[in-house]
């Protein structure tokens, strides 16, 4: 039997997941019934019957000719902050479908997504989706996909995974176009780790890709690069349902449970051995996963009372809530860092690190809504490399952390090149923002009648704020962008602190191009005043670099509280309203003296106009 | 005199409220309670909505006048029964207000009066006594005024809001500035001395100068008035004007504004004679409104028709507070099926706690202050420290500063303890 190790990559809403279902009914490996939930992409099913049926990879069969072949599917995850992941998965396979939407064209993410396979030198087979749609323009999308990715427009593929038109003709030209597995070259066993869940009862399920020799249930097996090793206690794949098996042989893809406790000990790319027979080198490829994007969460509190302090002393129970949660979702996800950090203004919390932006999001929302806490998020920063004086090296996550002026020679920050792909008419406007965000501009690509794209170099915390929302309004959603970190580069950085009512706020300090230090610490603190409600007193807000204030706002104090009418009818319903007042609550962190609402700590996400 | 039995309670009776609270007020009002000299009447009719009302009212359609009258001359004979021991108890204090009491037909304002005498010996001016009838300067007519002033009303409260027509409309306000000196001068000739008006302020848009020259105006009428109300515009849950607001029609006035509004409202009028008595109310010396003197110290006061609000004093534990139904048809139908008891709703029964939070909430609104043995010592010099209230004579009272942060003082204060 031939077997098929492939992945399906395309731009976020493109149709990767119907048309992995339509493929996984068409090989009779689902039933109609079946099909309705989206098999590769079940979290809410997950939730549902609480238990694991994610599959990151899914064996059929199909036959052509007489022929069988078992075809693995191995999915990616979509978005651009796991560019790794994405790359692991598809180091799994020999091929890989490139879904393109028949109304929508080549994409930012299509374009990456391409050029991760090709750089794997994978097989790509074009597929054009979504046929069925009045306002599909496949002959166009065709020529764009040749234009940018340089495969010829004849090779696509037509199809549309709702109705099943085409769907043959992809099963068949993925049987005999796509190339199998290598050879193995070696006597021992290596397994390539594409991908691990967790489970609540069988602890992590590990998605393998087997490259060399052969793994057996009982096999003591070990993880060259977390070194860590297990017995293996369970084989098998998915079909979609999970189907046990004795053991897994080179060129099959398949998963692994073996009593493992926790995701950290499990490294997506990392190389599956024998711990008695162990591989003289791994599978080429492993990286640590990089944290690019850092913030703090801390535990979400009332204000504090005019009078007393009831806020704070709650503050320390609800630190180990915000622990315990932080604690339980890295089990999950052991691509997020965290630590604990103490801030004078917001007690104790934790400085997380995130693989990008839609990463943080996700974990903070995962947090609040499964860890069921409350949190105060700090805006994101990036990675900064300073040079000291006498030479040594350190990396800062938080700005609060950068060492005092004159102590370094230079400070390092992360760049990115980021491809934008925009409709025509746009390009003045783009091109105008990303010169505001110090961009560097690289070049300009015609994609197809109308539509260019765009490749600059810019600094990784010129993107992390508002950049992505700018670019979808001022493209009327229709541009869409992925980014690469490159490296770093050394610029004229400079620390702005706030300082509320004379304390400096550390979780409101940034660091910026000194350029731009004015502008931003004016807009800040205007937005401040607007955001931090008056108190009893008069409250000033200032920028700083150093020693130096170069913006302040006031706070004007609260000048009246009292309500005009009192009616005879009103004694009741007015006490009532007093002591509700008194025991209003909101997200806010007191420093100082000074409520500060959680909208204020995100106020620096916003640039201005 | 006093019921033995006490009818069954129907169920209109008992919204919002504990069957068994709702009878042990009515056991209350017929037992031994101290003196009541007050009384509310609630008149439920308007010819329109006014925007920023959240009073009970509808617009009134004539055809139920006559009924509600009825249904009041019923509840008021059992209030009578319950205000003290004499066949026609003495009334002090008698307000009436809405809704729009003058746009009740004059034969039925003929009605409520008589009965009103009939069951009450209501005090006259002579005597002290103050009957107060709230007025919309639109409906008086000189007829209703000779009426009233018959009738023993000694005092109207005219809603006059402002005399800028741009800031009527956007109250939803439709009568002529004119009518409201047109008003005075018909009460006036009709021998009723004592006149007060209702001004609002901070209505969107409007400006400090707007504002001084509506006081102006209003401290320029002739015949003048010796009682003066202005109320910041407040935006009430559910009304027209709130959700005009939440709609984004027009921006809530800032509050530096309101603030220079209130302080400009406060030295005009000591400027012009009249004193600040309650965070809101100003008045000639002696011309006090004393019917809301007796809300303000928690006296005791009965309450008749929809949505009426009563109080009634036990002494140190407090006192009962109760609201009658608001709608007309439930409140007409409570009275009639009860033999004329009020169908109360949100009864709250004494509790010495919340009396003693109500003084310190309604009194501090007043000059006069509260007895300052009723407060925490501690947290009261947290107050005078700040600045914000005086204590002396064992009294507590606010600043001229307190007053802006009444609300403020009073949740601290009403806390402690």
């Amino acid at each position: 039997m031939q077997i098929r190790n492939f992945s399906i990559i395309a731009h976020i809403d493109h149709g990767k997941s119907t048309l992995a279902d339509r493929l996984l009914q068409a090989t009779n490996a689902v039933s109609e019934r079946e099909a309705q939930a989206q098999f590769l992409d079940s979290m809410d099913i997950e939730r549902e019957r609480g238990i694991t049926i994610k599959a990151s990879a899914v064996t059929v069969f199909h036959q052509i000719g007489g022929e069988k072949f078992m075809l693995n599917f191995i999915d990616t995850p979509g978005h651009v902050d796991f560019t790794y992941e994405v790359s692991r998965a598809l180091t799994a396979c020999e091929g890989a479908l490139l879904v393109v939407d028949a109304t929508q064209g080549v994409q930012a993410q299509t374009v990456a997504n391409a050029y991760l396979a090709v750089n794997q030198n994978l097989e790509l087979i074009p597929v054009i989706n979504k046929i069925d749609l009045p306002s599909a323009r496949p002959d166009e999308v065709a020529m764009e996909i040749e234009q940018v990715i340089g495969l010829p427009a004849e090779d696509c593929i037509l199809v549309s995974a709702k109705t099943g038109q085409g769907i043959p003709e992809l099963l068949e030209r993925i049987c005999t176009r796509l190339p199998g597995p290598r050879t193995s070259t070696m006597d021992f066993t290596r397994g390539l780790i594409f991908d691990a869940v967790y489970d609540d009862y069988r602890g992590v399920i590990v998605y393998l890709r087997m490259f060399d020799g052969t793994l057996k249930v009982g096999d003591k097996v070990r993880m060259m690069g977390a070194q860590r090793s297990f017995v293996v206690t369970e084989l098998g794949k998915y079909t979609p349902k999970p189907v046990k098996a004795q053991s897994l042989s080179e060129g099959e893809t398949g998963y692994l449970v073996a009593n493992i406790k926790t995701l950290a000990d499990v490294r997506i790319g990392d190389t599956v051995t024998q711990e008695y027979t162990p591989a003289p080198e791994p599978l080429p490829g492993y990286q640590e996963p990089k944290q690019m994007v850092f913030c703090d969460f801390y535990p979400a509190i009332e204000g504090d009372d005019e009078d007393g302090s009831p806020g704070q002393r709650k503050a320390a129970s609800d630190f180990e809530e915000l622990r315990d949660a932080i604690t339980k979702l890295s089990l999950n996800d052991a691509s997020f860092t965290f630590q604990t950090v103490h801030s004078e203004a917001l007690g104790f919390g934790f400085r997380c690190g995130f693989l990008g932006l839609l990463h943080m999001d996700i974990i903070q929302e995962r947090l609040e809504r499964e860890g069921g806490v409350k949190i105060i998020q700090t805006a994101p920063t990036v990675t900064y490399q300073v040079k000291m004086h006498d030479g040594e090296e350190r990396e800062i996550h938080n700005p609060a952390d950068l060492p005092d002026p004159g102590t370094f020679d230079e400070i390092r920050e992360p760049i990115v090149k980021i491809d934008i792909m925009l409709p025509e008419r746009c390009i003045g406007d783009v091109m105008k923002l990303c010169q505001e965000r110090r961009a560097e501009f690289k070049a300009q690509q015609f994609i197809s009648e109308g539509r260019q794209m765009l490749k600059y170099e810019i600094p990784l915390a010129e993107i992390i704020y508002d950049f992505y929302d700018k670019l979808k309004s001022l493209t009327s959603g229709y541009g869409t962008m992925d980014y690469d970190v490159t490296g770093f580069h050394a610029d004229d950085l400079v620390k702005l602190d706030i300082l509320v009512n004379g304390t400096p706020v550390e979780a409101l300090s940034i660091i910026v191009h000194r350029d731009k230090a004015t502008v931003r610490g004016r807009l800040l603190c205007q937005k401040l005043r607007e955001q931090i409600p008056r108190h009893q007193f008069e409250i000033p807000i200032q920028a700083a670099i150093g020693s130096k204030v170069i913006a302040r706002e006031t706070i004007k104090s609260v000048r009246k509280d009292v309500t005009a009418k009192c009616y005879g009818g009103d004694v009741s319903r007015k006490r009532k309203l007093l002591e509700k007042q008194k025991e209003g609550k909101k997200r806010m962190k007191s420093v100082g003296q000074v409520n500060i609402p959680q909208e204020a700590f995100m106020a620096v996400l916003e640039q201005g106009e | 005199m006093l019921p033995q039995a006490l009818p069954t309670l129907p169920p209109a009776d008992v919204r919002g409220t504990e069957v068994g609270d709702a009878r042990r007020l009515r056991e209350a009002l017929a037992g031994a309670h101290g003196p009541v000299r007050s009384l509310y009447v609630h008149v439920p009719f308007c010819f329109h909505k006014c925007h920023y009302c959240d009073f009970y009212s509808f617009v009134d359609t004539q055809d139920r006048q006559g009924v509600f009258v009825d249904r009041l001359l019923e509840e008021l004979r059992r209030s009578a029964a319950c205000a003290g021991g004499a066949a026609r108890p003495r009334l002090e204090t008698v307000f009436v207000g809405g809704g729009t009491p003058s746009l009740l037909a004059v034969d039925q304002w003929r009605r409520v009066l008589d009965g009103l005498h009939r069951m009450f010996d209501v005090a006259r001016a002579g005597e002290g006594g103050e009957f107060t009838v709230e007025c919309n300067p639109e409906t008086v007519t000189a007829e209703l005024m000779g009426v009233l002033a018959a009738g023993g009303v000694t005092r109207v409260s005219v809603g006059a809001q402002s005399f800028n027509a741009a800031h009527l409309k956007t109250l939803e306000r439709w009568h002529d500035p004119a009518n409201v000196e047109r008003a005075l001068g018909l009460a006036a000739d009709a021998g009723i001395a004592r006149r007060s008006l209702d001004l609002i302020y901070a209505t969107p848009g409007q400006t400090l100068e707007e504002w001084r020259a509506d006081l102006e105006r209003a401290l320029g009428l002739a015949p003048g008035v010796e009682h003066l109300s202005a109320y910041a515009l407040t935006y009430e849950p559910n009304t027209a004007m709130t959700a005009r607001l939440e709609r984004g029609d027009f921006a809530r006035a800032d509050e530096d504004l309101e603030v220079d509004m209130y302080d400009l409202l406060v030295a005009r009028l000591r400027d012009a004679g009249m004193e600040r008595y309650e965070v809101s109310n100003f008045a000639r010396p002696g011309a006090e409104c004393r019917h809301n003197l007796a809300y303000w110290r928690q006296e005791s006061w009965l309450a008749a028709g929809p949505s009426a609000s009563g109080h009634l004093g036990v002494g140190e534990a407090g006192g009962w507070r109760w609201k009658n139904v608001p709608r007309l048809t439930d409140w007409m139908e409570g009275v009639a099926s009860s033999g004329g008891w009020s169908p109360a709703q949100d009864v709250e029964p004494p509790q010495a706690g919340r009396a003693r939070a109500e003084r310190i909430m309604t009194g501090l609104r007043l000059r006069e202050g509260i007895d300052a043995g009723l407060l925490d010592a501690t947290a009261a010099r947290r107050e005078v420290e700040r600045g914000w209230m005086v204590v002396e004579e064992g009294r507590a009272r606010l600043t001229d500063a307190g007053f802006h942060f009444a609300d403020g003082v009073a949740r601290r204060l009403m806390g402690s303890r």
